[in-house]
């Protein structure tokens, strides 16, 4: 029984070191502005210059450790991820007390919330599941992973419900994902409201008296992004003919003006007179 | 696409939107107004001083009995050389000098290098694509001040200071601010937005010394990159919304009671990048949300040496 429970945990173990190197070499890789990693820990707890290499250390010792379990019976690889996991829970002891301000990194940029209990009952429940390990019988991780069966299942969910419940990255995955920024803070792409206005109604009704198909000044303001074209008024005059299109939503709304040379609006031509017709 | 000028986009936006063109000054609804007179001194005594102003215009203004000067220092207004380029602050219809600030300049940057000298120091400051470089010296009698709120004194760090100008050269004075402790990449995200933005949005004003002389309008940091040729815009920790070159700002001033409507007329990508806060008035919230031409900064009862104020910031 013991024994079930323990191998049901090494696949819940390879899933987090696994996640762990990739999110942190993707983190250390896209920092193209020097200073991201100073909120996350352990590279916070060294100069400021060693932050990228700290942060891919830990990243190639993760990586180490898991291929070494997963490929080779070789004891020292389970006491090396025992011994990670365990000193992970001291660095992460010494973050919050010196740095209450930072997050633990483990899963590079999105832990950047500061470390709390949760984080680590986390690192404690892996040093148990990885000296857990310990006991399990001498095999190469991949052996004991092939050789998994449903009856393994309720331990590995259970083990993996445990890690959930003690992420703090679920919750801030959830708000960025929930909270979704306004629209007047978003940045939106000036050809996709272009793409939007050639195909409405007040484009079509207005092409004709555009001198030239591309516009001459462009911007924004809020939700609104202004296309302005120069163009002749019905009585000839050269006019601007500016465009708003709002940048939310499917159909968005299309105004349009005709402003004079002095900066006065020029009315739209009246619509003909209907014809009368018979009964 | 080439720019046109933020005139012509205020109107054509009104037009667009149906909305009415709305005159940038102060609103003169909340006592007795402001002017900011600049130029240069032609001659002063206790009692007057005349200034050459920069549309060629000879000025005689009244010096009131408690009026103070800033050059570097408190001076009496007396004191100050012929010669010096003076901002002044001034009441009944712009006649009676309340306060001159002379050779007065801000230096908003980034260091790029510092120089090894041991007494004066020479501070290579980047300010911006529209800006440029600067070199500033931080004489050793103020550095112990400036270093004192600027403990990250090193290249990629912020710098704020205020100073004067004196034979081409700008010399620091007085820190403007306390530095941020993060490289000017690595400026904190805005909180996460919710439904909508607020109408109004309160932080720090500040001023620069990068407009034209006697301009008033306002710089803003979150601009579209592409509507205004400046690459490093579009950052702010205070959550703005995105505006445009030529879009009127209501800004009030928290901390004198006073409002003014200003157009936009510069991207402020350096002033997006501080995260700090105003102390003029109680604590502002984090982020400087806009740099106002001195001209603009004066008439809404902002003192120069102590740049900033806690605003508030509407759509005009």
């Amino acid at each position: 029984m013991l024994t079930t429970i323990v191998i049901a945990q090494l696949p819940v173990l390879v899933l987090l070191l696994v996640a762990g190197t990739v999110a942190k070499i993707w983190t250390a890789a896209r920092e193209s502005e020097p200073g991201a990693l100073s909120k996350l820990g352990p590279a916070v707890l060294v100069a400021e210059r060693w932050h990228t290499p700290a942060m891919l250390c830990c990243a190639f010792g993760e990586l180490f450790l898991t291929v070494g379990l997963l490929m080779t019976d070789y004891s020292f690889f389970r006491w090396g991820i025992t011994a990670f996991f365990a000193v992970s829970t001291y660095v992460l002891w010494e973050l919050r007390r010196r740095r209450p301000d930072v997050g633990c990194g483990c899963f590079g940029e999105v832990s950047a919330t500061p470390v709390g209990l949760r984080s680590l009952g986390r690192t404690v429940v892996l040093t148990a599941m990885s000296a857990g390990m310990l006991q399990a019988p001498g095999a190469t991780g991949w052996s004991m992973l092939t050789g998994i069966t449903w009856a393994h299942a309720p331990a590995a969910i259970g083990g993996l419900l445990v890690l959930l419940a003690l992420s703090p990255e679920i919750e801030e995955a959830a708000a960025r994902l929930r909270y979704r920024a306004p629209c007047e803070q978003r940045p939106l792409d000036t050809s996709t409201a272009l793409n939007r206005l050639r195909v409405s109604k007040a484009w079509q009704s207005h092409e004709s008296l555009l001198s030239g198909t591309e516009p001459i000044d462009s911007w924004r303001e809020l939700c609104w992004r202004f296309f302005a074209y120069p163009g002749l008024s019905h009585s000839g005059e050269p006019v601007d003919v500016v465009f708003a299109i709002y940048l939310s939503g499917r159909h968005p709304a299309v105004r349009v003006a005709l402003v004079g040379i002095d900066g006065q609006p020029i009315k739209a031509k009246p619509l003909p007179d209907s014809l009368p017709v018979s009964a | 696409m080439p720019y046109r000028s933020a005139e012509r986009r205020r109107v054509l936006a009104a037009a667009a939107l149906g909305r009415t063109v709305q005159d940038p000054g102060p609103v003169s609804s909340e006592g007795e107004l402001l002017h900011s007179v600049t130029g240069e001194i032609l001659d002063v005594s206790p009692h007057l001083i005349v200034i050459d102003t920069p549309e060629g215009r000879e000025e005689r203004l009244i010096i009131a009995p408690w009026a103070t000067a800033w050059r570097g220092e408190a001076v009496s207004p007396a004191d100050l050389p012929v010669g010096s380029n003076v901002i002044i602050r001034a009441l009944r219809a712009g006649r009676v000098v309340e306060r001159i600030w002379a050779d007065v300049t801000r230096m908003t940057g980034v260091i790029q290098s510092i120089g090894t000298d041991a007494k004066d120091r020479t501070v290579e400051l980047y300010c911006g694509p529209h800006r440029g470089q600067r070199t500033i010296v931080i004489p050793y009698g103020a550095s112990g001040r400036l270093r004192v709120r600027h403990p990250q004194f090193e290249p990629g760090y912020l710098f704020d200071a205020i100073g004067i100008r004196e034979n081409g050269v700008t010399h620091a004075r007085l820190p403007a601010t306390s530095q941020p402790p993060y490289r000017w990449t690595a400026v904190p995200p805005p909180p996460l937005g919710y439904s909508s933005v607020q109408s109004r949005i309160s932080g720090t004003a500040t001023w620069s010394d990068a407009f034209d002389f006697d301009e008033q309008g306002a710089a803003y940091p979150m601009l579209e990159r592409s509507d205004t040729a400046c690459d490093e815009a579009g950052v702010s920790c205070a959550g703005l919304p995105y505006l445009s070159l030529g879009s009127m700002l209501n800004v009030r001033n928290v901390c004198a009671g006073r409002t003014s409507v200003l157009p936009i007329v510069a991207c402020g990508c350096m002033a997006g990048r501080f995260c700090d806060r105003c102390l003029e008035c109680g604590t502002s919230p984090r982020g400087r949300i806009v740099e106002l031409s001195p001209t603009s900064f004066v008439e809404l009862g902002g003192d120069l040496t102590n740049g900033c104020f806690n605003v508030r910031l509407g759509l005009g």
